[in-house]
Formats: structure tokens, C-alpha cells, sequence
């Protein structure tokens, strides 16, 4: 991890800063802090990435926390039992990691006012329950801009969970900055209404290959789509939430890293400090909560260059993928010429830009 | 050296009742040397998966929720199964009687009234026995066999949740989420012990179990089933139908099933979402077996499964067991249940081979 050196320089320094504090910062409890997760920490993707997150936490604060998660939650009243059993075994600080807990969250944060809950990717705050999420479409962007170059088809398919802006915010980077290389590329968006089941994954990446797609995109949890790619010998795909080269050394063109742990570290100082407060993050490559694998080896330079222009792009701020003129599927403008969609439009998208199918 | 099964004239009593509680205590051990050996706390686990839940009081309210719905669709499956017919699509019933309980409570959405709720339950009774009712007309009909037929229509069922939230029901404020809007108050299941989260469902699985388990003792109906399913030959000369037999047995536990699933959505989940179905109905088919395919039985397996999946979650958090420990905890109950079974209905003899020419 490159992040680790900068770390350790930050655990030192708050150590060195310790005795300034006095006998309260030793007297102090540790804070306990929880995690659910919707899948599995072995999915080597989503949740993979919050347990690392939380690892990250871990070992950045140390002694100072306490973490624990409870894994393959389902999203529904289960989510509300262990939430409260989170809390009444005394985690003072919860995430809630998937957003179909958004309810259960809203629920039981009113029954224990003195725990600070964050739920990721969700849209309903209260003043102990804060949101934070990442922008996931930026390396969509950077996927898309590979996707472009190196499709023969120039058809890719985007394996989705749900409907959710989240989501269509992803098939809408992906096409936009495809088409600006290939202004025939198209993508073809399947919804399977889970974050995670290697078996419909696979099925629908099967499917979709045998409609001559040869780029695979993904919005779901786990490798299985990259395994299925790697299999048929097709362009490629994308990693999801981890690297996913392992999987699909071949398939693989690049991964979208989630990297939650810095912002983990935050909240937890924040809720020791008694600084903490509802806050809704929405950060990226900038921040680093999302970051890109490493290119495949197959990719030539020059389409390398291109999507690093890309990355690099967003980071200073000068490329922004959802900047008009935008046209959405059926042809009707949406967006004007020069101008950039914001945050709020963002969040609440429900349609889809020229050149994406329209999923039945 | 050989060994033979042997059946025995007349299996004890004692030992049909006791291999259940056997079984349980049986994978508490076995369950405690298996996790010590893969490096885990092995008595710990045992202990926060089955005593932890009984011994916290916060966990009851907890068990009898997450028990309910299995002691519900356990009881119509013991009914069924006892009649031989075996109905493992509870799970497509249970969702159906829930879409059924789901399409009143959007019509009514705009009224309110006690009438609501009451409206709602009947419509799940009656969605989960129609959806009951496709594998039984195949069997009476086309003696299409029930158990390929119930199974297949519980993956359509899961499919017509998707279809149906995505389209005519979904949340106009859900911002794209496929889900339904939340049931307005007149459609939501009531608490019935202030403060907690025990709702109607609970009482009410337990006098549903207690009506079957007297129904299936002191009626015709009862007996009818029994006699159909141990002595199929004596209930034909007896002037009982099987057909009619199939179709009783179907319809009670798709009822049920059906009952569950409204009760489930109109209580915990007070809306329909895509993860509803998350495998009560089959879970319930190991409560059914555990609890010998009795009501009285059924409750008290119903309340050692959802000891397992609560217990599960405190496991997972107090001494960091992985999640698939509850799955291995509950596939052991069964597997020791089914291994005990075989020794009480048979005995195994030593097989002596008199070697040729010897004597």
C-alpha cells in the first residue's frame, strides 16, 4: 500500500502529541467501532474493500479502536437486528456499508441517539446518521476511455445490481467517454437485483459475450464476470471495488479501487474527539478514495496515455465526464454544450445517455 | 466383516422424541471440536450461537421474530408432509401470500381503517394456496411429480417480485431503488409488547401451531392425513381420495406459507423490497423434519433455527466466526436429526459369513 510510509509518520506524530494530552487521552475507552457488510469480506471485491477499510482503521489507530463487522447481512429486517446488536454491545461509531440498509439504519439510529451511524451510498440522513460514498463514476471514466480504444465490437455490456443513480451514473461514464474515442460504441446495461451471486453474474457475462459484447463492465460485487471474460478470450473488463487481476490476469484491463480506509480513519478521530457530525462525503480520485489498478500489459502505450489524460484530468479538476452537450437514449438533449451536471442532478439520475440501451 | 440394516418391529417411543434433542446436543459438541480444530474458540462458539441468544434477554424479542415465520410455514409443511406429499416450494408461497398482502396494502394505500390489515392477511392466506394450488392440479392432473413443480415456481415467484417493483410498484420517492413505497400505518403489523419489536406475527404463530397440533390430533382431516401418509393402501380401501388428499395438503401449507409471507411484509419489512425472499420457506422444511413433523414439535425447532441464525450474528461479533458457521451449525442439527432416524427405525446387525467349506 503506497499510503502506508505518509501513515506511519501520522501514528507517530499523534504519539509524540499524546503526553501534551495528559492522563485523559490514556484514561479514555477504546472506541468500538462496527461494520456490516451486505456480502462476504472473501468476495476479492466491495466488500472486500470495506474490510480492508477497515483493516486500514485498525492499524492506523491501533489501540485507540476496536473494530468488528458482521458479513453477508441481508437488506431487510436482518440488517435491523444486527445493527441493534452492534450498538447495544457498545460500538459507538457503525457503518452500514450497502444501500439497500438505508431503512434499517434510519430505524435503529433513533432508538440509540448516542451512536454515530454512516451509511454508505445511501440518501437518507438523520443527525447521528451521516452518508459518505465515492465517486465511482470517475474511473468508469477512465474504464470507458480504455473501453473505446480497444473494443473490436464496439459493444460492452454493464452487469448491474439495481437501477439506482449510483448505478446509472456508471453506465453513463462509461458510454460517454467510450463514444468520445468511438462515437459507435454502445453499451448494453443488464440488471440481476443483487450486489452479489457469482452464478447470475456469470450467467448474464455468458450471455452477453454470445451477443458479440466483448467489453464487460460491472457494478456488482465479485470476480465472476471477470472469470467468465478471462474464459472466452474476449477484450476484457473491469475490476470492481478491488484488484481483480488475480482472477483474470488477462481479462482484467484495469480495476476501480475503493480505498474507504483514510475515511474510516476520520470518522473514528472525529467521533474520539467528539467532533463528529452528519456528514454527507462524496469524494474520488482526487481524495483517493477511488483509485485505479495497475493497466494490463496488453494495453498499448498510447491508449494508456489517453486514460491517464483522463484520470490525471479529474484529479486537477480540468475533465469532468458529465459535461455537455449530453443527449440522453432517446435523442432529446439534456444537458447543454460547455455546461457540467451537478452533484444534486447527479445523484438523482434516472436516464440514460445516447448509445446505452434501454435495460428491459 | 459386513453390516446390515435391519428394521426394526417397532421403534421406541422414547428414542423418536429424544434423537431431535439428540441431535442438537450432538452438534454442539461435534460443533465445538470441528471449530477448535480449525483454530477458532470452539466452546465460545458454541456457546454465543446457542445459549448466548437464551440467556440475553435483548435476544428474545429477536428469536420470536425470526422464528414465527419458520414456526408458520413449518407447521403447513409437517401437514403436508405427513400426507406424503411434499410440498419444498414454501419459500415461492411464502413470497407470493406476501406480493398478495403487498397489492392491498398499495391499493389501500390512501385509506385507512382496521378493515385493512384483516383484508391484507386474507389475501396472503389465499395468494400462497392459489400458488399451492399450480403443483397440485399438475400432480392430481398430469401426475406431474410436486416436488420439481413447487421448487421451479418458487424461482418464478422471486421473479414476479423483481418485475413488479420495477414497474407498477415502485417507490415514486425511492429515487430508481426498485422497491415499494413504505405501507402506510393502517397496513403495518402491530407491536404487541410495547417498547420492543414483537409484532402480531409472533402470538400468532404460536396459535397456528396450536390449532394444527389439534387438528391433526383429535379430527377427520388429521386423521386423514396420517392414515394417507403411513398406510396409503388401507386409506385407499378406507374411501379416502388421494387426490383430494393432495390438494388439502397442498393448499394448507401454501396457505400458511402464504400466511408468513404477509405477516413477514407487513412486519418487519413494511415494505416489499428485492431481498424479501431470504429462504424461510426452506429453512422451514428443516424446522418441519426437526420437529417430527408435529405442530408442538414445530415450535419448539422453529425457536432452535432461529437460536442458530441469531446466535450466528452474536458469533460473528463477539468472537469474529465467520457467517457460514451458522450454515454448517444447521446443516449438522439435520444431518444428526436424519443419521439418528436411520438408527431408530433400524438396527444394524453384524453380518457373519461362514467361510465356505467350514462346518
Amino acid at each position: 500500500m503506497t499510503l502506508s510510509r505518509r501513515d506511519i509518520l501520522k501514528i507517530g506524530g499523534a504519539a509524540a502529541a499524546l503526553p501534551l494530552l495528559g492522563g485523559t487521552a490514556f484514561a479514555q475507552e477504546k472506541l468500538k467501532v462496527g461494520f456490516i457488510y451486505v456480502g462476504t469480506i472473501n468476495d476479492n471485491g466491495y466488500n472486500y474493500g470495506h474490510n480492508q477499510g477497515r483493516i486500514f482503521l485498525q492499524d492506523a489507530l491501533g489501540d485507540a479502536v476496536e473494530t468488528t463487522y458482521v458479513e453477508n447481512v441481508p437488506e431487510g429486517p436482518d440488517c435491523e437486528r444486527v445493527l441493534r446488536e452492534l450498538a447495544q454491545q457498545g460500538n459507538k461509531l457503525i457503518f452500514a456499508t450497502s444501500f439497500g440498509f438505508g431503512d434499517a439504519v434510519i430505524k435503529v439510529a433513533a432508538e440509540f441517539p448516542d451512536v454515530k451511524f454512516e451509511h454508505a451510498t445511501g440518501y437518507m440522513k438523520a443527525d447521528n446518521v451521516g452518508l459518505y460514498n465515492a465517486r465511482f463514476y470517475e474511473g468508469r471514466a477512465v474504464c470507458g476511455t480504455i473501453a473505446g480504444h480497444l473494443s473490436k465490437t464496439g459493444k460492452a455490456a454493464y452487469i448491474g445490481s439495481f437501477p439506482i443513480p449510483e448505478v446509472v451514473m456508471g453506465i453513463n461514464a462509461l458510454a460517454l467517454s467510450g463514444r468520445r474515442i468511438n462515437p459507435a460504441f454502445t453499451v448494453k446495461p443488464v440488471y440481476i437485483s443483487t450486489w452479489n451471486d457469482p452464478a447470475k453474474e456469470g450467467d448474464a457475462a455468458r450471455a452477453l459475450i454470445d451477443q458479440g459484447v466483448d467489453i464487460i463492465a460491472q457494478h456488482t460485487d465479485g470476480p465472476a464476470a471477470l472469470q467468465v471474460a478471462q474464459e472466452r478470450g474476449i477484450v476484457g473488463g473491469f475490476g470492481q471495488g478491488a484488484d481483480m487481476s488475480a482472477f483474470a490476469p488477462e481479462a482484467q484491463l484495469t480495476a476501480i479501487i475503493d480505498h474507504w480506509g483514510p475515511h474510516y480513519v476520520n470518522s473514528a478521530k472525529a467521533v474520539i474527539a467528539g467532533t463528529w457530525t452528519a456528514g454527507d462525503t462524496w469524494e474520488g480520485l482526487k481524495e483517493e478514495v477511488v483509485q485505479m489498478g495497475a493497466y494490463n500489459k496488453k494495453i498499448p502505450a498510447d491508449v494508456v496515455a489517453d486514460a491517464e489524460k483522463i484520470r490525471t484530468g479529474q484529479i486537477d479538476g480540468s475533465f469532468k465526464i458529465f459535461t455537455g452537450p449530453i443527449k440522453d437514449n432517446t435523442g432529446a438533449e439534456r444537458v447543454a454544450a460547455g455546461v457540467a451536471m451537478t452533484d444534486a442532478e447527479l445523484l438523482s439520475m434516472d436516464w440514460y445517455v445516447e448509445g446505452v440501451g434501454q435495460p428491459v | 466383516m459386513q453390516f446390515r440394516l435391519e428394521k426394526r418391529a417397532e421403534p421406541s417411543r422414547f428414542m423418536l422424541y429424544a434423537t431431535p434433542v439428540g441431535a442438537v446436543i450432538l452438534t454442539m459438541i461435534v460443533g465445538a471440536i470441528i471449530f477448535s480444530l480449525i483454530g477458532y474458540d470452539g466452546i465460545g462458539a458454541v456457546r454465543e450461537v446457542f445459549l448466548t441468544p437464551l440467556t440475553n434477554a435483548y435476544k428474545w424479542q429477536d428469536l420470536g421474530i425470526k422464528a414465527a415465520p419458520l414456526i408458520i410455514i413449518g407447521t403447513g409443511l409437517s401437514i403436508a408432509y405427513r400426507a406424503n406429499v411434499w410440498n419444498i416450494g414454501a419459500e415461492g408461497q411464502f413470497v407470493v401470500g406476501a406480493l398478495a398482502g403487498t397489492w392491498v396494502a398499495l391499493a389501500t394505500y390512501t385509506m385507512s381503517g382496521p378493515w385493512i390489515l384483516p383484508l391484507m392477511i386474507l389475501a396472503g392466506v389465499v395468494g400462497g394456496a392459489l400458488y399451492a394450488a399450480i403443483p397440485a392440479l399438475l400432480k392430481t392432473r398430469l401426475n406431474v411429480n410436486e416436488i420439481l413443480t413447487s421448487l421451479m415456481l418458487t424461482y418464478a415467484s422471486i421473479q414476479l417480485i423483481y418485475y413488479l417493483i420495477r414497474t407498477v410498484w415502485k417507490d415514486p420517492m425511492g429515487i430508481g431503488f426498485p422497491q415499494t413505497r413504505r405501507f402506510a400505518a393502517s397496513a403495518q403489523l402491530p407491536t404487541v409488547i410495547p417498547h420492543t419489536i414483537v409484532h402480531l406475527g409472533v402470538p400468532i404463530a404460536i396459535v397456528v401451531a396450536l390449532v394444527a397440533w389439534f387438528i391433526m390430533s383429535r379430527s377427520v382431516f388429521g386423521y386423514r392425513m396420517r392414515v394417507v401418509g403411513a398406510a396409503p393402501h388401507a386409506a385407499r380401501y378406507g374411501g379416502f381420495s388421494e387426490n383430494k388428499t393432495i390438494w388439502l395438503a397442498m393448499l394448507v401449507s401454501g396457505g400458511l406459507a402464504g400466511l408468513a409471507g404477509v405477516l413477514e411484509v407487513a412486519g418487519p419489512f413494511q415494505r416489499m423490497v428485492p431481498g424479501f425472499a431470504t429462504g424461510y420457506g426452506f429453512t422451514a422444511i428443516i424446522v418441519a423434519f426437526l420437529g417430527r413433523l408435529n405442530p408442538l414439535g414445530v415450535i419448539f425447532a422453529g425457536i432452535v433455527l432461529a437460536i442458530t441464525f441469531v446466535g450466528g450474528e452474536v458469533a460473528q461479533t463477539t468472537i469474529k466466526l465467520p457467517d457460514a458457521a451458522t450454515g454448517i451449525f444447521q446443516a449438522m442439527v439435520l444431518f444428526f436429526l436424519l443419521a439418528g432416524d436411520i438408527l431408530v427405525r433400524y438396527r444394524i446387525r453384524r453380518v457373519v459369513t461362514t467361510p465356505a467349506g467350514a462346518a
